[in-house]
């Protein structure tokens, strides 16, 4: 598990260990992830 | 003791050298690096002179914390009255030659005149000489630097050194050290060209000590330790700068077809992960341990094969987002080829995409370009435009006098499309839905600049507790609105002059991270290590002193509020893309001059951003310049 | 069981962190020509190896050593010069295949890394470990285990479909 700070919102939300993917739960923005360590997740681009 | 290191006139023209302590009055008030070299800018430059003249002076200023073992502090200044601006010119470049300028015997050296033969100066152990570089003149930037080590025998030379492009006088010529390391910006290239010196080469085996040596390295290793466990710095480890294109791509906030778009889509070759592809590792400046830096190599394709460093995200945008280019390979590559002509990669890919959209609009055509067709993402043109700017060949010749000539030559209207404040290029990053960031582009000593100020931290909407407390005062944390945010800039200004002043690097302070050393941490490093004491407070006014000075050299060449302005589609282009936040945002002027007003009272300055009486008596200034060194 | 000084150049990042806190902890000052490790870089080709004493089991050192100046510290490990004994005849710095020993240049004395007593100063400030002390069996593994990622590459080439 990993915080990010959603782009749109500002708000941090958790993404699971290894997702590809994660959607803000509260401005439902959609993401692609990646991980520049295995425990730091950081938003790749928009899905 | 390491604030007594020695500051070196020396005439091109007489070929006279002198050699002089470095008082410490200038480190009480000015610290070192950019400070003093701010200092001695105003000072040493009479007003109104022709940038590319002898009378230009060149100065060079490791930073009053070169040589510790953390935070990046290998740094080094160079200043200038700018050939692109006709202000302030000044870059702090990275890597070693800064500190290796030290070793050396010097922490300032003031190059006046120009000599009559192209030369190097050569700086050992206390000793600097002015030798013959008719065997360097011609070569690229790393062949200059492998030519120096070969003619002295000893690898570990550390040069700053100019290109083809400097040698040409192509106005935003930069100076080099090292593959990646660029003094890129205001054109200290085509001010070194000017003199027809190549290069500056250093090699030293003096000591610098120190207050407190035991003390100092523990908190050096603290230093590290802090910097290192932010979020930012470990991410910025893995990728580089190109980290924040995911950020800015995403959200709508990078310039795209010049200034057409403000996201790249279908850019995801250029997302900093596909740098693993090429990259054989990373690489840190002297004393660093975050190395935001890739070593790559290009072994296939068109452009193959190359080694060099980097890519910056700025070359993301200039040889990428701005021309439409979407894939990495030639981003790489083009960054390659600016690197080794030695031209700032952000001014070349400003005035390229600028090109590209006044052919578009037709206010440009094929007779005016020879022939060359500036068609978005047309790589073939991208790379003999850059070829012609540095050899100042066909139209090529016409942009390589920077905006403000190529907008007189071309006419038509050309200007409004052209993004740049004080003629000089903006960094790919649109500013449209970050008031802050715009206040900062339009104010900055330097032209459009987003390292005189650039409050990144904006961006994370931060509890407002949080940033009353950082800013010292109330500041909106919706990075959209314009409240506070004259405060903001205020006080990044300040922190990164001191910092360029103490030679560390603005990724090791508050630039991306909120928690990375600041006022205390530098206070206590500058106390363990040369024994002087500032308090946070003086720490901020020699900051304040510093930039007003900078903003008193402009004033003096005759800038006033009208130049502290935006280009006008700022004003009248909403932003078409991007997530919602930054969908349709475009700047409101009647709020900027606000905003602007608060930010002259915050400085003390008048309505027409001219320092008060009573603001340059607090700070001292009122009897400059009073030509001290 | 005594730990060793263990390189991996392919994780050095140049920065020389390693050079000006050996100076700074050896001679209370900073300059990287007075260190006890230096960086060895080919910058054009972006390799950068860390040179420094690899406190042979075999010292040659300590055999060309004419007044038996250079011992090994056997709570350490670290092949040590005792300056009360050395002469400064600098063939340590001759014969030595890695130019693990240097001279220093202000006073032209041999430099040669002590390992700090056992916590080497470097090693504590490199960041992205290409510089670690570790117990011998801990330094097989690492390398055992790159080469087995290698090798694991390879199989899963040669097992793709």
């Amino acid at each position: 598990m990993s915080e990010v700070r959603c782009l749109n919102c500002l708000k941090r939300f958790e993404v699971q260990s290894n997702a590809k993917e994660a959607t803000c739960p509260n401005c439902k923005t959609k993401y692609r992830i990646s991980w520049p360590t295995p425990t730091q997740a950081k938003i790749r681009g928009p899905a | 003791m390491v604030w007594n290191r020695k500051i070196a006139y020396i005439n091109l023209s007489t070929r006279k050298i002198i050699r002089k302590p470095v008082p410490k009055t200038m480190r009480q008030l000015y610290l070192g690096g950019r400070g003093i070299d701010m200092y001695l800018l105003y000072n040493h430059v009479k007003p109104k002179i022709d940038p590319l003249s002898p009378e230009n002076v060149l100065f060079i200023g490791a930073g009053l914390l070169g040589g510790i073992p953390c935070l990046g502090a290998g740094r080094c200044d160079v200043a200038a009255k700018s050939p692109v601006t006709g202000g302030v010119g000044d870059s702090n470049v990275g890597g070693f030659f800064g500190a290796e300028l030290r070793f050396a015997g010097f922490d300032h050296l003031v190059v006046t005149g120009k000599s009559k033969k192209t030369v190097y100066i050569w700086v050992q152990d206390g000793e600097i000489e002015v030798r013959d570089a008719a065997d360097l003149w011609g070569k690229d930037t790393v062949e200059t630097q492998t030519a120096i080590r070969q003619n002295h025998g000893d690898e570990d030379i550390k040069s700053l050194v100019i290109g083809v492009a400097g040698e040409n006088l192509v106005r935003f010529a930069n100076v080099r050290t090292g593959m990646k390391n660029s003094g890129g910006r205001t054109g200290m290239g085509c001010v070194m060209g000017s003199k027809n010196l190549k290069a500056v080469a250093a090699r030293g085996t003096m000591n610098l000590e120190f207050a407190k040596p035991e003390k100092l390295l523990d908190y050096c290793k603290e230093m590290n330790d802090m910097i290192i466990s932010t979020r930012w710095a470990r991410a910025q480890s893995r990728w580089g700068t190109m980290i924040i294109f995911s950020n800015t791509n995403t959200t709508g906030l990078i310039r795209t077809k010049n200034f057409q778009l403000n996201l790249l889509e279908d850019g995801q070759d250029l997302e900093p992960e596909n740098i693993d592809r090429y990259s054989i590792g990373t690489a840190g400046c002297y004393g660093c341990v975050v190395h935001c830096r890739h070593r790559y190599v290009l072994k296939d394709g068109p452009y193959a094969p190359f080694f060099d460093e980097g890519p910056e995200y700025t070359s993301l945008g200039a040889f990428g987002t701005m021309v439409n280019v979407k894939k990495l390979e030639t981003v790489l590559a083009a960054n390659h080829l600016v690197n080794k002509y030695g031209l700032d990669t952000l001014e070349t890919g400003g005035l390229i995409a600028w090109a590209m959209e006044l052919y578009e609009k037709g206010i440009i055509n094929d007779k005016m370009t020879g022939g060359l067709k500036l068609n978005w993402g047309n790589e073939e043109a991208l790379f003999e435009l850059i070829h012609q700017i540095a050899m100042r060949e066909g139209f090529g010749n016409v942009l390589a006098n920077g905006f403000r000539d190529a907008i007189a030559k071309i006419g038509k209207g050309s200007g409004y499309y052209a993004i740049q404040v004080k003629g000089m290029s903006n960094l790919h990053s649109d500013e449209r839905p970050t008031p802050s960031f715009a206040l900062g582009i339009a104010t900055a000593t330097r032209g459009s600049d987003h390292l005189r100020s650039r409050p990144a931290v904006d961006m994370y909407g931060l509890p407002e507790e949080f940033l009353q407390e950082l800013y010292g005062g109330p500041v909106s944390s919706d990075y959209t609105s314009y409240d506070g945010k004259s405060r903001m800039i205020w006080w990044q200004e300040r922190l990164y002059a001191v910092t360029d002043s103490i030679g560390i690097c603005k990724f090791q302070t508050v630039f991306c991270a909120v928690h990375a050393p600041k006022w205390n941490e530098f206070s206590k490093l500058i106390q363990l290590a040369t024994g002087m004491k500032f308090s946070k407070s003086q720490l901020m006014q020699i900051g304040e002193r510093i930039y007003t000075l900078e903003r008193m050299f402009n004033l003096r060449e005759g800038f006033t509020r009208k130049d502290d302005k935006l280009p006008e589609r700022y004003f009248k282009e909403p932003t078409p893309l991007g997530l919602p936040i930054a969908k349709g945002k475009k700047i409101d002027r009647k709020k900027f001059e606000i905003m602007l007003d608060e930010y002259y009272a915050l400085h003390g300055w008048s309505k027409n951003g001219v320092p008060t009486k009573k603001a340059l008596v607090k700070l001292g200034l009122d009897k400059e310049p009073t030509h001290m060194i | 069981m005594q730990k060793i000084l263990f390189i991996d150049p392919e994780k050095c990042t140049g920065c020389r962190i390693c050079e000006t806190a050996c100076s700074m902890h050896h001679e209370k000052v900073c300059n990287p020509a007075r260190a006890r490790i230096h960086i060895a870089k080919w910058e054009t080709a972006g390799l950068y190896i860390p040179v420094v004493c690899l406190h042979c089991e075999t010292p040659i050192c300590e055999t060309v050593c004419p007044v038996r100046a250079i011992k090994r510290n056997e709570k350490t490990g670290a092949v040590i010069i005792d300056y009360n004994l050395c002469v400064g005849c600098r063939l340590c710095v001759l014969y030595c295949p890695f130019a693990g020993a240097g001279i220093d240049p202000l006073t032209g004395k041999v430099l040669k890394c002590d390992l700090c007593d056992g916590d080497p100063v470097c090693v504590r400030f490199c960041e992205p470990k290409a510089l670690q002390y570790v117990k011998a069996t801990r330094a097989n593994t690492m390398k055992m285990r790159k080469a087995a990622e290698k090798f694991s590459e390879l199989m899963q080439k040669l097992l793709a479909p």
